[in-house]
């Protein structure tokens, strides 16, 4: 049975980037043979995954039980955390953006780009830099952030910059796809003003709750507080990637304590997932990793570049206040997540000290849902999420093994 | 006794306009109509099939309630889940009731199709305004194959008209938790719920959200005859017998649903699905493993059937 194909969304843009819930058929040739029928014909469960075994290991309380159910095998050598281990470049611009006017500078950004992809890797050039992680051949996906518009985003610029760097690779513009679950936003973003024809741009949910561009056959279930819907499946996309760039920014988060790469690429690639924040004390502290974990998301996220140039200290993942609205002017480079979010884990407590408001980690912070008051809180936070992701492998988390390069570009 | 051989498998329309409207029914598809009963002589002629009704009549019928979700915005609840308005509970508590539903503008096909679903006799007194979204579903349930199957149940209700009981099973029915109503225990079903027993105490049944899940949770999901994912405004009714089944699909929710995946416990060959506004739903994804079938379905509307030749 063909599938039904849904109709492309035109993006208000100069150029003719689309905003689609199906990748275009020329782009995937061979490969695009109906991702739903494919991947129930491969349905395999490889790995089936129990809260027992992690019980002592510093999981707060009792870890829910995780079904996880893949059809993919893990990399023998994962994107996350990749070749740099423990290792992040952080890259400061105080050109990077114009503070009075909120406006990034570009060239800025690019210097910023080159310097921090150079020293990661220690090749000379950003181009021999870029081709450690990504050949022509590659279909790659970069996953955005839009939750903070309009200000605390993936910012076009940066996302520009890192399309422009695949293309000097040799990537064509359309195996290059802007991707996040909420079509909404990526319409109300329209980073096509800022990309190259052929870009693709896919929103997975046309219509708030759909799962039909979700992966049938890739999902987690857990039953966290009884709701009747236990699964959170993978938007179907990814598995068109071969590598995907995880573009996150430096945020608060009311219950997982912030939101950075893990984050972003966890809940941000499933469904159904808002439902481990619904009471007080949340199921983000193990959500977040158990997600991040998933095959392919894990294997095929090869790079984590944090778009710093703006920050929340409070009130995330939105800003819908411009007073929580910072400007760290900085980018994190590596590909280990848990070590970047460690970081910047520290630059929002920091700031949050500053501007002396409680922390991350007080677990007495008063109930309260007014969200323009940072010392009352809906959740209890959970930073401990990063610490918990390193239990799964897919980083370091413990500051005295972390290796930070800082550069000032 | 006129009335309740008037009632029968499909729902009636109770029709309180006059004759001048018989255009309007038959342009609707509506050609059999229940009207009061001091207004039947004025309909003779009419082309419209009608017979009356008196207020004596429709006042002894059991009432069900506008079907949809009400969104409660203005209560604090410890639950997001929607609030459903269904009947279905109703109906499989009393097979043998006949229903009247009074509904405003908007809720009258999901209330033929929800009807219709739980084979309940009902009357629909309906607004002009839903005369043509209730034809076009009447003509959709109507022609649909029939399947005469018995509703299939995971869990027993011991219905004793103890107060709880019909709110207990109104919160299973809203979890899609498929039980049956039985004067005295089954002992072919997992469960047997008797409110005031031990096990299930008066003082649990008082908080049916929690008592339902309290059954989901000793029957296990695993063991659950039929799961939905994707929705939380969409219930099931499940009928079979030892070669097949038939699932009915209700959304409740007023706009139509983008993607559901459905588990069933059983193995089952690939079927078809048909559905209001969607006619031929593909049944995408469909896959038997561990002993339950599941498949995708891309949209729902407001009511869909899917029929499934067990494996053999």
């Amino acid at each position: 049975m063909p599938q039904e194909r849904s109709p492309k969304i035109r993006a208000n843009s100069r150029h003719s980037t689309s905003l689609h819930l199906h990748w275009n058929k020329d782009i995937l040739n061979d490969h695009d043979v109906g991702i739903r029928e494919r991947t129930v014909v491969k349905r395999r469960t490889f790995l089936q995954i129990s809260s027992a075994a992690l019980i002592g290991i510093g999981n707060r309380g009792s870890e829910p039980a995780y079904r996880v159910v893949s059809a993919y095998k893990t990399s023998p050598q994962p994107g996350m955390p990749g070749p740099f281990p423990g290792q992040v470049v952080s890259v400061c611009s105080a050109k990077c953006i114009d503070e009075a006017k909120d406006e990034v500078n570009p060239a800025a950004v690019r210097d910023m780009m080159d310097a921090g992809m150079r020293q990661l890797t220690g090749e000379s050039s950003a181009l021999q830099a870029w081709k450690r992680f990504i050949v022509p051949t590659d279909i790659v996906g970069i996953k955005v952030n839009c939750v903070g518009k309009p200000k605390v985003v993936s910012s076009p610029e940066v996302v520009a910059e890192i399309v422009r760097n695949l293309v000097e690779v040799g990537v064509k513009p359309n195996q290059v796809c802007i991707f996040d679950r909420f079509a909404e936003r990526l319409i109300e973003m329209n980073y096509g003003l800022h990309l190259p024809k052929g870009v693709q741009i896919h929103g997975a949910e046309a219509s708030r709750g759909s799962i039909r561009y979700y992966d049938p056959a890739t999902y987690v279930e857990v039953d966290f507080f009884g709701e009747d819907d236990t699964r959170s499946e993978m938007i179907a996309m990814i598995s068109k990637f071969t590598k995907i760039i995880n573009v996150p920014n430096m945020k608060d988060h009311g219950a997982a304590g912030v939101t950075g790469c893990l984050k972003n690429i966890a809940y941000g690639s499933f469904s159904n997932m808002d439902r481990s924040h619904r009471f007080r004390k949340t199921h983000t502290y193990s959500f977040v990793g158990r997600l991040a974990a998933v095959e392919p998301v894990r294997s095929r996220t090869v790079l984590q570049i944090m778009d710093g140039l703006r920050g929340v200290w409070h009130g995330g993942p939105f800003a819908l206040n411009p007073r929580f609205v910072f400007y760290p002017k900085q980018m994190m480079f590596g590909t280990d997540p848990v070590a970047i979010d460690r970081l910047m884990l520290g630059i929002i407590e920091a700031k949050r000290k500053t501007e002396g408001v409680v922390s991350l980690w007080d677990r007495t912070v008063p109930e309260g849902r007014d969200r323009n008051d940072p010392n009352v809180s809906v959740y209890i936070r959970e930073p401990g999420h990063i610490d918990f992701a390193s239990t799964l492998g897919l980083g370091v988390s413990d500051l005295a093994t972390i290796k930070l390069k800082e550069i000032e570009a | 006794m006129m009335l309740a051989l008037l009632l029968a498998a499909l729902p009636m329309i109770f029709w309180d306009q006059g004759p001048e409207t018989a255009a309007a029914l038959k342009q609707n598809g509506i050609e059999q109509v229940l009207v009061p009963a001091e207004r039947l002589p004025a309909w003779k002629g009419s082309g419209i099939s009608v017979r009356g009704i008196t207020p004596a009549e429709w006042s002894a019928l059991e009432e069900a309630s506008a079907p949809g979700v009400d969104r409660q915005v203005q209560v604090a609840s410890a639950t997001r889940s929607p609030y459903l308005i269904a009947n279905g509970w109703r109906f499989i508590r009393n097979r043998s009731g006949k229903y009247r539903y009074a509904l405003p503008a908007g809720k009258a096909p999901l209330a033929v199709a929800e009807a219709f679903a739980y084979a309940a006799s009902a009357i629909l007194q309906l607004e002009a305004a839903d005369l043509e979204s209730a034809g076009k579903m009447l003509a959709f349930v109507r022609a649909l194959t029939p399947a005469d199957l018995p509703g299939l149940a995971d869990i027993a209700v011991i219905d004793d008209q103890h107060p709880l009981v019909g709110e207990v099973m109104n919160l299973l029915a809203r979890r899609n938790l498929l039980f049956t109503a039985v004067p005295t225990p089954n002992p072919r079903l997992p469960i047997n719920i008797r409110i005031g027993s031990k096990e299930y105490t008066e003082e649990e049944a008082a908080n049916p959200s929690d008592f339902a899940l309290k059954i989901r949770r000793q029957l296990t999901d695993d063991r659950r005859s039929v799961r939905i994912y994707g929705s939380e405004t969409v219930l099931c009714r499940l009928t079979g017998d030892e070669t097949r089944i038939r699932l009915h699909l209700l959304n409740y929710r007023g706009g139509k649903v983008d993607g559901l995946r459905i588990r069933l416990r059983g193995a089952f060959r690939k079927g078809q699905a048909r559905g209001d506004q969607i006619r031929e739903i593909p049944l995408d994804n469909f896959g038997v493993s561990d002993g339950s079938t599941e498949f995708s379905i891309p949209a729902l509307n407001m009511y869909a059937i899917v029929d499934l030749q067990r494996e053999k």
